[in-house]
């Protein structure tokens, strides 16, 4: 029976190991190292996924092979049980198999543990981190490590360990013991204090990383998160970031920063966008006439395409939809308008945003830090909450829409010196998404890179001004046009109704 | 309808009507509380099947990236185009499993069905206080189940914010399209549910207060009962809260409020008039459920755990009294660190400090019952069913997942581990495997007392290997690969050279997935085939102590054909050295003023005070009260 019990564990693994083979060459090699047996060199092979070749229906047949084993496996059992039945004995044989089967999984279960943190644990950030507070982190994490490795291995022991010593044996009654008090005290209290420690020692950490960093000392930089990229914002010639609001956000001010001349054309195309909605609400009825003799036409074509979506734009139209939308959007764009103009007649408030300290601001799409100088994020959301996550520097900090955010960190590690110690010269650091945003939140990120201060000087020193005099406007990103321009191709019918009578 | 009003016309001495019930009343609209509590696991297991299908589904996503697989077109049409799957898609399955897990298997499936079959059983009551509110508290989970089911048959999608739906993600039909109407179906199912919870949870409660037998007092009462009383106390204080959120937040979708909402422009849009509102707070509100809800899902499978194991390793529990102490102590705290889940949201990091304080605290009680756990194995004489393996696993699942919240409460720790695989896998292992488990355990403990018949101990022997080692498999690498930040809820790792090196990691991953998905067809061919054709159970198959083994397995209205057995004694009387064999039924009446203390030595008569039967709800409510808090052994 024990052999029985050997021979699954050997079936599962091997089929991992069949599956896992497909993605990879090294049969043996890998075989041995997925036992925890393995030499130490095993790698991981970086997996050219477009090469793969696996055919599902190797998965499956592996499959249905090794619950073939279990099914006949199973009838061996029943078969020896009905044996001890038929001696008149109680059938003790489901038992002793599990018995043994549980200190083997203990013996394995270590050596996988082992084995993870050997050959795993190397990819990990565990030590290295590339921040000044990253130290104290990792200091904090390696002891949390230990205290927790320690009871992880002593509680498993001793659960496993006992459930193969006192596995049944019908010459034996259980103890009757049903409590002890002094036991169960010593049992508080050690948790109680291991714990007192570990909460003090993470309070000091925290205390560290949130509240003894020095910002005044430290560069402010902006970091603004929108579906689905990052940019980042720097002061400038006069070391001020400007103001910035949601509502200054347009298709050539993505960052909405408080601009004067930019906030006067949004201003216009607000009023124009304005004006076009009320016009295309008023021909609403007209649209509808000429959607339908349209429709007609396009019902002689063979294609089907422009009847069904014109047949959409004729519903959304009956069903009030359009109207809504519409009216919606001048109520928005109104509202808009008029806290734009509410900021204005506020004198004081008009004066701090608007005091051209954002005229000199540069706008990145990396972010550039200097090495060993401290940096505060200030973090920005243009629509709904993501996450900065710079894993390397143990950075992390959520973005929030309506609500600054920040970080204060020491990078120091430049991002040659990580390049040198990884032996990998095309590695560079990212600051992630972390926060679930939507459909590309897989791909959202920004390269950061930290380096000495005269490589910062000439990199900073080659960016334009986001609208300064004497540079040109930045280019406006292909994947922000003009909102305005976006809703009316969207949704307006009047736009589709141009562009189908102009074939 | 016309069976319902014959009568049988047998002389009846019981108080009862006796009469035959319609088809309809016994097996759909039954208020019976056997019957619901297998309407609640059937649901559950078939919610459950579908929510472990979604993982296959995006695990393989994750694992193989660039591969086209040709049934996932198949059977999810437009959502997996030449058999890929769709971002929008895989950001919806990971939505709906985590719901489905969290929710409708965890909660509903495995507080629904044991605290239903349990507690009524075991504190010898005829049924729950009100079977009827039982039979809603079903009918209202039903619905929810089958709203969030539609939602896979609406063109923009299920909900696809995460389980959690944060706003303003969620608030924005236009921020993605599952934000559209699969979240509005999200949002009323989860009403409907929390509907469900709170009918349900109040029937618990008032049964286990006012209708214990005679001699069932409050510390007589088995380990079940505890967790399930206070699962029931946390579900009752905290959904209602989760109700509020959601409320609000189909104002903001709907009626144009600000709750969560503020200084928000929107790709394609504009700048949105809605400001004031936070975003955070509905982190607040939904985790004032989220962390309670964690114990909702642990704590009757701690319960059944602890009956299981001492049943089997025929131990009395170690240290009752500390076991029901440390469930009070971790029910009390969960209602006080849900902050712990928002370290990093940019909240006052003083406020950080508070809630490290408080969940790090969580540990003693835990460590408690785990170091509890493994006493009762000491010494025992412990027999291997399958439920006993099950038990075994929660018990090792719930050391290694509780100690890595060790490292996820520390707030200074979180900062790089927060939303990172770390993660997933610390909260798969303890309130994901190991609830599981607790329920596993639970159906093969008391699938003989459910259906009158065995279960194939072998096919279980199986079933427990190969989901117990591939959860290990699947969730353990999983640990290293948040250590180096690799974030959740990606869609794939391609993109990002750095995350290369875990693609062999995400096969073996995804593999394990796979046999332990498959090994839950051994399980599903052996609950159903049993239930048909398994061997006939005996009264009491485990020798167990408990009242529920003394009521008929014929499905009797009322439970107990008679009377209803009187308590003389705790649960957990196994292997007493004055008695011969190795167990003594709570309701045998025997020599039972005598006293045996810790080491087995009978000791002199002590003299018992008889506990009153209180007549009114609100006299048994205050004794009740006072009564938790003087543990004496009776």
């Amino acid at each position: 029976m024990l052999a029985v019990g050997a021979f699954m564990l050997f079936a599962a693994f091997i089929a991992f190991n069949k599956v896992y083979d497909i993605a990879s060459p090294s049969t043996v090699v890998q075989s041995a190292a997925w036992f925890g047996v393995g030499d130490d060199k095993f790698e991981p092979v970086k997996v050219q996924t477009t090469e793969q070749t696996l055919s599902s229906n190797i998965n499956w047949s592996i499959a249905i092979f090794v619950l073939l084993v279990v099914l006949v496996i199973a009838n061996v059992f029943d078969i020896s049980g009905l044996a001890a039945r038929l001696s008149g004995k109680e059938n003790l044989s489901g038992n002793n198999v599990n018995k043994y089967i549980m200190i083997i999984f203990l013996i394995l279960g270590f050596i996988g543990v082992y084995w993870e943190f050997s050959h795993h644990g190397k990819y990990t950030l565990l030590r290295n981190s590339s921040s000044e507070h990253g130290v104290e982190y990792d200091s904090m994490f390696n002891v949390t490590l230990i205290l927790t490795m320690i009871v992880f291995v002593i509680t498993q022991a001793l659960l496993f360990w006992f459930s193969f010593k006192y596995a049944k044996s019908p010459n034996r009654k259980a103890v009757y013991h049903a409590h002890n008090n002094k036991l169960e005290v010593f049992w508080t209290l050690i948790p109680a204090i291991v714990l007192t420690f570990l909460v003090l020692k993470g309070h000091q950490t925290w205390r560290a990383i949130t509240y003894n960093a020095d910002k005044s000392k430290s560069q402010n930089i902006e970091i603004f998160a929108y579906q689905f990229g990052w940019k980042a914002r720097y002061a400038g010639a006069d070391k001020i970031l400007g103001a910035a609001d949601y509502k200054y956000i347009s298709g050539a001010n993505p960052l909405g920063i408080a601009v004067k001349s930019e906030v006067e054309k949004l201003k216009l195309e607000l009023d124009t966008a304005i004006m076009n909605d009320r016009k295309a609400l008023k021909d609403l009825n007209s649209s509808l006439s000429q959607l339908r003799i349209q429709l007609e036409l396009y019902k002689g074509l063979a294609d089907r395409t422009n009847v069904v979506i014109t047949d959409k734009e004729i519903a959304r139209i009956v069903s009030g939809e359009v109207k809504d939308e519409l009216e919606e959007s001048i109520r928005r764009k109104s509202k808009q308008l008029e806290r734009m103009k509410a900021i204005e007649d506020n004198k004081t408030v008009f004066a701090t945003m608007f005091n051209n300290a954002a005229d000199d601001d540069v706008i990145s799409t990396e972010i550039h830090l200097i090495e060993n100088r401290p940096v505060t994020f200030i973090f920005r959301s243009r629509d709904i909450i993501h996450s900065a996550f710079l894993p390397y520097f143990r950075v992390q900090m959520n973005v929030v829409p309506g609500m600054m955010t920040q970080f204060t960190f020491t990078p120091t590690k430049s991002t040659t010196k990580i390049r040198s110690e990884k032996n990998d010269n095309t590695f560079d650091y990212y600051l992630y998404c972390n926060k679930i945003c939507g459909t590309s939140h897989y791909n959202m990120k920004i390269k950061v890179i930290i380096e000495s201060e005269s490589a910062y000087n000439t990199w900073m020193q080659s960016q334009k001004t986001a609208f300064g005099k004497e540079a040109a406007p930045m280019a406006v990103p292909v994947s922000l046009p003009s909102d305005t321009t976006q809703m009316r191709l969207d949704s307006l019918p009047v736009n589709k109704l141009q562009r189908l009578t102009s074939r | 309808m016309s069976t319902a009003t014959i009568q049988t016309g047998h002389a009846n001495h019981d108080a009862h009507e006796h009469q035959e019930p319609s088809f309809v009343r016994k097996y759909i609209f039954s208020t019976d509380h056997k019957m619901i509590s297998k309407q609640f696991l059937i649901t559950g297991i078939i919610m459950g099947c579908l929510g472990m299908f979604m993982s296959v589904l995006f695990r393989l996503q994750l694992a193989w990236p660039d591969q086209s697989f040709g049934f996932m077109e198949t059977i999810l049409g437009t959502w997996a185009k030449d058999g890929k799957l769709d971002p929008n898609f895989y950001m919806a399955l990971v939505t709906i499993h985590g719901t489905i897990m969290v929710f409708y298997v965890l909660t509903a499936g495995l507080s629904g069905t044991f605290s239903n079959l349990l507690i009524p059983l075991q504190v010898g009551a005829r049924d729950m206080a009100s079977p009827f509110m039982n039979m809603l508290s079903y009918w209202f989970f039903f619905i929810s189940s089958v709203t969030l089911l539609s939602s896979f048959f609406i063109e923009t999608g299920p909900a696809s914010s995460g389980w959690t739906v944060y706003p303003p993600l969620s608030a924005l039909p236009k921020a993605m399209p599952g934000s559209g109407l699969g979240t509005t179906l999200w949002l009323l199912a989860i009403v409907f549910f929390i509907v469900s919870s709170l009918l349900g949870g109040i029937n618990y409660i008032s049964t286990i207060l006012n209708m214990r037998t005679k001699g069932m007092s409050m510390n007589r009462m088995p380990l079940t009962l505890w967790a399930f009383f206070f699962t029931a106390i946390l579900g009752v204080l905290s959904f209602p809260v989760l109700l509020g959120g959601a409320l609000f937040l189909i104002f903001d979708r709907s009626f144009g409020t600000s709750f969560y909402l503020s200084d928000i422009y929107l790709q394609g849009i504009g700048a949105l008039t809605n400001v004031g509102g936070s975003p955070i707070l509905y982190q607040h509100l939904f985790w004032f459920l989220g962390h309670p809800e964690v114990y909702i899902i642990l704590l009757p499978a701690l319960g059944i755990t602890s009956e299981v194991i001492a049943t089997n390793a025929r131990k009395p529990i170690f240290g009752y009294t500390a076991m029901v102490i440390s469930l009070m102590a971790i029910a009390f705290l969960s209602f006080i660190v849900w902050g712990h889940h928002m370290f990093i949201t940019g909240m006052n990091p003083f406020l950080g400090t508070v809630f490290m304080y408080v969940t790090l605290i969580i540990a003693v009680p835990s460590a408690v019952k785990t170091f509890n756990y493994i006493a009762t194995l000491w010494k025992g004489n412990i027999r291997f069913t399958p439920a006993m393996l099950f038990a075994i696993g929660l018990v090792s699942f719930f050391i290694s997942g509780g100690l890595t919240g060790i490292y996820l409460g520390n707030s200074a720790l979180d900062i790089n581990l927060h939303d990172t695989y770390f993660v997933v896998a610390h909260f798969h292992l303890v309130m994901g495997s190991a609830a599981i488990f607790g329920m596993m355990s639970g159906i093969y403990h008391w699938f003989p007392r459910m259906f009158g018949k065995m279960m194939n101990n072998t096919l279980g022997y199986f079933h427990f290997w190969f989901t117990f080692i591939a959860a290990y498999m699947v969730f353990f690498p999983m640990h290293f690969m948040g250590l180096a930040g690799v974030p959740r809820r990606y869609y794939q790792f391609t993109l990002i050279p750095e995350f290369g090196v875990w693609m062999d990691v995400n096969v073996l991953i995804t593999v394990s997935a796979i046999i332990g998905a498959l090994a839950q067809i051994l399980f599903l061919y052996n609950f159903f085939y049993s239930i048909f054709k398994g061997k006939k159970a005996v009264q009491n198959p485990w020798e167990s102590n408990t009242l529920e083994w003394t009521a008929p397995v014929k499905h009797l209205h009322g439970n107990w054909p008679g009377a209803i057995p009187t308590v003389y004694r705790g649960a957990y009387e196994y292997s007493r050295p004055d008695r011969e064999e190795d167990f003594y039924p709570q309701h045998i009446p025997g020599n039972d003023n005598e006293h045996v203390d810790d080491h087995g030595y009978i000791l002199p008569t002590p003299v018992r005070k008889e506990i009153p039967v209180a007549e009114k709800p609100a006299t048994v409510f205050f004794t009740s009260f006072s009564r938790l808090f003087s543990f004496k052994r009776a």
